[in-house]
């Protein structure tokens, strides 16, 4: 490499250009689809594909034994996103009954650089994040409700993420979605 | 690495999103998302460096530490005919060394080449340098990236 | 005090100016356009071996009240500073260093994926952030 390029830092690099990567796919599809709810639709979907794929890479790597319940799980996420994102959400906002907990966020390098529209309050940027993870759960039979209950994007101090249990899968290989 | 395999597996969701047979797509939009995308990446890379002095020292900065820090790697040949025209080869081109070698699959290969022939597009047309961007695969997984500058 | 950033992109259209005394703002404007000559001057390529291999491109010229300065970046993307002549107690590495700052929040602010390239500069956090690099040191 070059004495110019060696001032820059590879691993932020490999971060901007996957935050530049998916800014340029979430804008041609709001360019494809006429609304924002559509487009969560698409984000979510693509983020359940990659989530059935990175588990794959993350049980490999990690050796993690199955989760037996959902605290167990929920270190195993935390550990993903360190793995994969280089961030650490911390886990929080736990239900009595264990089954229901928060990641939260201080930041999102998906959303690094970006500043929503006005007109795009209903437009989930994240969704791929909530995508991904009911996907990696899908595959080791767990059936989980994800979703955002704050985004920074939208003026929270914090991008907050529920997970919910639902239920253990039969083990058979789920479908994808198509 | 954890962040390689990340990518790839948004690049290659990316492709299958744009060729979807339900829409209208192709590989222009494929092509536009690695464009805006090298575009506006580019703009980060060279600012903590000098000043390019003319369009081979861009080249070269494209072929050297550009492809260094998206592949990992140097391209193993950069040639150029010195009147715009340049030859770009790799011969373990990253998102061709996961799709098994053989001439079935080689009808597959310019879905897998197509953003980032938009990427080096994008990344020359902020530089200042309109040209097209083409690739050729002859055997996967190398790849010969043609870049054709606009000199009007 | 008057003190005036501007933002011109490739093609020389403004992208983005701010002052921070909207009276003087014409003839802030003026010497921004006029400064656009001189960085042309300095950067033309093939004029043999350029004057600096630096993004910074120093001093561009002085009147009786203003000295105007200025900065290239490899995407052909200018930026002007007008500092008024009576601000002695700013120096050169100071002026450098908002060079350098405007050329990080700019880049930030056309990474946003809904900032479409060419279009002018209407991001709040960029209006804001380039506020406080002007009152930072006025």
């Amino acid at each position: 490499m070059s004495r110019q390029a060696s001032r820059l830092d590879a691993k932020k690099v490999n971060s901007e250009f996957l935050t530049l990567t998916y800014g340029a796919l979430v804008t041609q599809m709001l360019r494809d689809f006429e609304n924002a709810e559509d487009v969560n639709k698409q984000l979510e979907r693509i983020g359940y594909n990659m989530g059935m794929r990175l588990i794959e890479d993350f049980l490999a790597r990690t050796s993690a034994p199955r989760c037996l319940e959902m605290r167990e799980t929920a270190d195993r996420i935390q550990q993903a996103f360190r793995i994969y994102l280089n961030i650490q959400p911390t886990i929080s906002n736990w239900s009595p009954a264990s089954d229901e907990f928060s990641l939260v966020f201080d930041s999102n390098p998906l959303t690094e650089f970006v500043e929503l529209p006005p007109d795009l309050t209903n437009l989930r940027y994240s969704a791929i994040l909530s995508g991904c993870i009911r996907g990696a759960l899908e595959m080791v039979q767990l059936e989980v409700q994800c979703w955002f209950v704050q985004d920074q994007l939208k003026g929270d101090n914090v991008t907050e993420l529920r997970v919910k249990f639902v239920r253990r899968l039969e083990e058979v290989i789920p479908a994808g979605e198509d | 690495m954890s962040e390689e395999i990340l990518f790839d597996c948004l690049h290659a969701e990316i492709v299958n999103y744009c060729l979807d047979s339900n829409k209208e797509h192709d590989l222009a939009t494929l092509e536009y998302i690695g464009f805006t995308t090298g575009y506006r990446l580019i703009e980060r890379l060279t600012r903590e460096v000098s000043r390019f002095k003319d369009e081979l020292e861009t080249m070269k900065f494209i072929c050297t530490d550009f492809w260094m820090l998206i592949y990992k790697k140097q391209v193993d040949n950069l040639r150029t005919n010195n009147h715009g025209m340049y030859v770009v080869q790799d011969k373990a081109f990253r998102f061709l060394t996961r799709i098994s070698p053989g001439t079935k699959q080689l009808e597959h290969a310019p879905k897998f080449v197509a953003f980032t022939c938009g990427l080096v597009r994008g990344a020359l047309s902020n530089l200042g340098i309109n040209s097209t961007v083409t690739a050729e695969v002859q055997s996967i997984p190398a790849c010969k990236f043609h870049i054709e500058v606009n000199r009007n | 005090m008057a003190f005036c950033i501007a933002v011109i992109g490739k093609d020389n259209a403004p992208l983005y100016l701010t002052t921070s005394d909207m009276e003087q703002e014409l003839e802030l404007q003026y010497h921004v356009n006029a400064a656009l000559d001189v960085v042309e001057e300095k950067c033309l390529i093939g004029k043999g071996a350029p004057e600096s291999k630096e993004l910074y491109l120093g001093l561009l010229y002085s009147t009786e009240n203003h000295k105007i300065y200025g900065f290239v970046t490899n995407t052909r993307v200018k930026f002007i500073v007008v500092i008024d002549s009576s601000n002695v107690a700013l120096r050169e590495n100071e002026v450098r260093a908002i060079f350098r700052n405007l050329h990080l929040l700019y880049t930030d602010a056309i990474c946003n994926p809904f900032y479409i390239p060419g279009e002018s500069l209407t991001s709040k956090k960029f209006d804001r952030a380039v506020q406080k690099l002007m009152s930072g040191t006025a």
